[in-house]
């Protein structure tokens, strides 16, 4: 997605040189479906490439199905894994991250959802009446176990943290959308596997902390990603668990250039952020990156938005819903059950927000946010009041 | 199809929203959605997103875009246009105008500029 957020913005710059796209993998496609409708079987690989064929040629971008096996910044080069050797005069290390393996005995056993062929992997495993145990409540496990009900298998979902997700949607609403796996069958258990042993049959037993064991034919992990930050480190770029980039996506090295979620970005003041692992992170980290090559300004963006789907319920989050440091909660509620929460600063600008179904109030929390506004808690609060009618 | 449909009143659809016009009243294809935006104007495109299976007329239409409720990809009213990301594919625009009084619709015919209501 970095890679060919990039290439989109160079193109939409002025950009008008060689583009060259290394993609292994072929025409880059999007990933948010692997864990939605690309694992359910409702859309096809042809479906979720980012952009046809055609679109490669219009806009002058050569995908070459190579990896890059080494960075040669200082002879303006990239050595490719056939061999060969590529003139740059600009690199964008857009390699993304690969799943966090299981560090438990007999963790190599668990499935892991990154790439297409992993989601091929995965849903031949994902036969009704398999006995699945899923490690990671997360968005990437919360979407999988909801795929895996939906194949009729027989889930258990484990996670230390009962409910997550509350830094990112809120108490209210992490509690709601956890309770969601219960009401569809799935067993949740607030722990963490301390070993997988093989079993009878080719199924394995998931030990859990705690002395309990869940019997399982399929083990998925989704406990989080490691970015692929090899080629970096080994041309002597600055790297901590990312390569660090400034706001527009520069290494330290002056030719080279990250984004997406190998990256990491680095405070003026030095200070590292979190890792931001989410899709539209990834888009405007490559537009921020092409802006960087091009010598230009990076763009000013508005606060971090993300979608997930679960058991055909749609989530969406816009800023912060973390209260701890700061800020109080309001929660918008019908017939009791939470539809949206936002979370108010002191002085009573939005600081972020979060819907299970109600798009629209996500799209009206943005603007508020990116305009500065202070927005009426109690209309906030009412369901009764529509998500245009927020904005003042 | 070139014959015009009847979609209603102007005030039917209230600004800043739309009306879905299915493919059994249209006889095109695809539901087509009508936006009336906040000044004013009239606009037809697919209702469908290019990117996946969502409705435009559901999502947040403000000047001369809309932005699909699901994933956010923005397109421009006037020429179907995507503006942004997920979807990389433009939508099909339908011409419509404002006759004596009524909205009306010309499914398959793209438009070629803003049905204005009176004034």
């Amino acid at each position: 997605m970095a890679a060919f957020s990039a290439a989109s913005e160079l193109r939409a710059r002025g950009y008008d040189g060689a583009l060259t796209l290394l993609s292994p993998e072929g025409l880059p496609y999007d990933r948010p479906p692997l864990s939605k409708g690309y694992l359910l079987g409702s859309e096809d690989a042809a479906k979720i490439v980012l952009a046809p064929e055609d679109w490669y040629a219009e806009h002058g971008v050569e995908v070459l199905t190579e990896r890059a096996a080494a960075l040669r910044p200082s002879e303006a080069s990239v050595e490719l894994g056939n061999g060969r050797t590529l003139g740059a005069d600009r690199v964008l290390i857009a390699t993304g991250a690969r799943p966090r393996p299981l560090a438990v005995p007999g963790g190599e056993a668990a499935l892991t959802l990154r790439d297409r062929a992993d989601a091929d992997a995965l849903r031949a495993a994902l036969a009704p009446g398999a006995r699945v145990v899923v490690v990671g409540a997360g968005l990437i496990g919360a979407e999988v176990t909801s795929a895996a009900v939906g194949f009729g298998a027989e889930v258990t979902l484990v996670d230390p943290i009962d409910p997550p997700l509350v830094p990112a949607v809120g108490e209210a609403l992490a509690r709601r959308l956890h309770e969601m796996h219960g009401e569809h069958g799935v067993r949740t258990v607030a722990s963490v596997p301390v070993e997988i042993a093989a079993s009878d049959g080719g199924a394995c037993l998931v030990r859990l902390a705690g002395g309990s064991a869940v019997a399982a034919d399929a083990i998925v992990a989704g406990i989080g990603i490691v970015p692929n930050s090899a080629l970096a480190a080994d041309a002597g770029i600055e790297v901590d668990d990312g390569v660090l980039v400034d706001a527009s996506g520069a290494t330290s090295n002056p030719g080279v250039f990250a984004a997406g979620d190998v990256s990491r970005l680095r405070h003026p003041d030095g200070a590292l952020a979190r890792r931001a692992e989410h899709w539209e992170a990834a888009v405007r980290s490559g537009q921020a990156a092409a802006a960087g090559m091009l010598g230009e300004p990076a763009p000013e963006f508005g606060a971090p938005w993300f979608w997930s789907d679960r058991y055909g319920a749609h989530v969406e989050a816009v800023g912060t819903l973390d209260a701890r440091s700061a800020g109080r909660i309001v929660l918008r509620e019908a017939d009791g059950l939470p539809q949206a929460a936002f979370l108010l600063a002191d002085d009573g600008r939005l600081l972020g927000a979060a819907a299970v179904g109600f798009p629209l109030l996500i799209r009206a929390a943005r603007r508020i946010m990116d305009r500065g506004l202070a927005p009426d808690p109690a209309a906030l609060a009412d369901p009764s009041v529509p998500p245009r009618k927020l904005i003042h | 199809m070139s014959e015009g449909i009847d979609v209603g009143s102007p005030d039917e659809i209230e600004e800043g929203t739309a009306k879905v016009v299915e493919p059994e009243d249209s006889g095109v294809d695809e539901p087509i959605a009508v936006f009336h935006t906040e000044s004013g104007c009239f606009f037809a495109l697919n209702d469908t997103c290019t990117h996946e299976e969502a409705s435009l007329a559901e999502g947040w239409i403000e000047g001369d875009t809309v932005e699909c409720p699901l994933h956010s990809s923005s397109f421009d009213l006037r020429t179907g246009k995507v503006l942004c990301l997920p979807a990389t594919v433009d939508e099909p625009t339908h011409k419509v105008t404002v006759e004596n009084g009524r909205v009306v619709l010309y499914p398959g015919v793209p438009a070629d500029d803003a049905a204005r209501t009176a004034d």
